[in-house]
């Protein structure tokens, strides 16, 4: 019994004391010329959609929802930020080649297709980010667009 | 209480490891790796840096008509390998543009397909835009003297069709799979 309380009392020390190990975060004050949306020209609805759905784990400002205070699903949050990042970044999308901007393109359309963006993690509790079929629509017709407007160039 | 504080101490250690923040540092990943060949590399390299690319490239198609996403991943690691240790200084100046134009981009997909084993939907995706840059790399004088075939499978992602390369003239669709092995055709044959 005592044992367990032990373990117990330790279990909640440990809670209590992770929560002060935070991770940096993602928020920055610049301005990014090479911004998607400074790039191509897209309707304001497209650009919405894009910061609502995507710019969280895609941009170099998440607009961190409550449960990023609390650890440790701030780090796991972070995690998913950073590979999120790595994997495409709309504020320095001006910055990748040509041919990798063709790339990013085709994936962002196939992976609202395959509805596997945004994941699904995070639209449970993002529920404004999950993309209705004419949101989606929208979003895949400016990608065939801006995909033909490129190639023209 | 001596637990508890053993406890904690041990909780302070595992934990700050995990404290790695993201910093905006501005800069997009990771810039491309020019790959500077070692001494040690084979000779084959010095008569063409990009043999072992399109060596590796074909493995994967091959992998990919037989449906084998392991192989496939395998392939592709071999492949961002292959591409990372190409020595732009040992290329023709229009090969280097070319390759300089290509190499993120096809590292990207060879990385992917790579981590991709046991979704080869997800592979062949990416295989389908990584055969439009290695073909644009044969083409600017990186055929490695052997004769390639460039071919053409209408009916690959909904009827838009896809491209491959193959070092065989008799059709293996890496699309279809063993579901449709010969559908496709010769677009144009490389030398």
């Amino acid at each position: 019994m005592v044992r367990v309380r032990h373990g117990l009392l330790v279990l909640a020390g440990v809670l209590v004391f992770i929560q002060f190990i935070r991770p940096a975060r993602n928020i920055s004050m610049k301005d990014y010329p090479a911004d998607i949306s400074r790039l191509y020209p897209m309707e304001r609805k497209v650009q919405g959609i894009l910061r609502t759905s995507c710019y969280d784990c895609h941009s170099n400002n998440t607009n961190y929802p409550w449960y990023a205070q609390i650890q440790p699903s701030g780090w796991w949050l972070a995690s998913h930020i950073k590979k999120g990042k790595e994997e495409l970044n709309f504020n320095e999308f001006g910055s990748y080649s040509f041919r990798r901007q063709q790339s990013k393109l085709k994936a962002i359309s196939n992976t609202i297709k395959d509805g596997t963006m945004p994941i699904s993690s995070y639209t449970l509790i993002h529920k404004n980010a999950r993309l209705s079929k004419a949101e989606q629509d929208l979003i895949l017709n400016w990608i065939e667009e801006t995909k033909d407007n490129l190639l023209k160039n | 209480m001596k637990t508890a504080i053993l406890g904690m101490a041990l909780a302070m250690l595992s934990f700050s490891a995990c404290n790695s923040g993201i910093k905006d540092t501005g800069d997009t990943g990771k810039a491309i790796d020019t790959g500077q060949t070692r001494s040690t590399t084979k000779t084959v390299e010095a008569l063409s840096p990009t043999k072992r690319i399109v060596t590796e490239y074909l493995s994967l198609k091959n992998a990919l008509t037989k449906d084998d996403d392991k192989t496939a991943a395998q392939t592709g690691k071999s492949l961002v390998e292959a591409i990372s240790v190409v020595n732009k200084a040992s290329l023709s100046t229009k090969q280097s543009k070319v390759f300089t134009d290509i190499a993120d981009d096809a590292k990207e997909h060879a990385e992917h397909i790579g981590a991709n084993a046991g979704n080869i939907k997800h592979q062949r995706e990416h295989f389908e835009a990584l055969s439009q840059e290695i073909y644009d790399l044969v083409k600017a004088g990186g055929s490695p003297s052997q004769k390639l075939y460039y071919d053409n499978c209408p009916m690959y992602n909904n009827g838009k069709g896809g491209n491959w390369l193959s070092e065989t003239k008799e059709i293996q669709n890496p699309y279809l799979g063993i579901g449709m092995p010969t559908c496709g055709s010769i677009k144009e044959e490389l030398n």
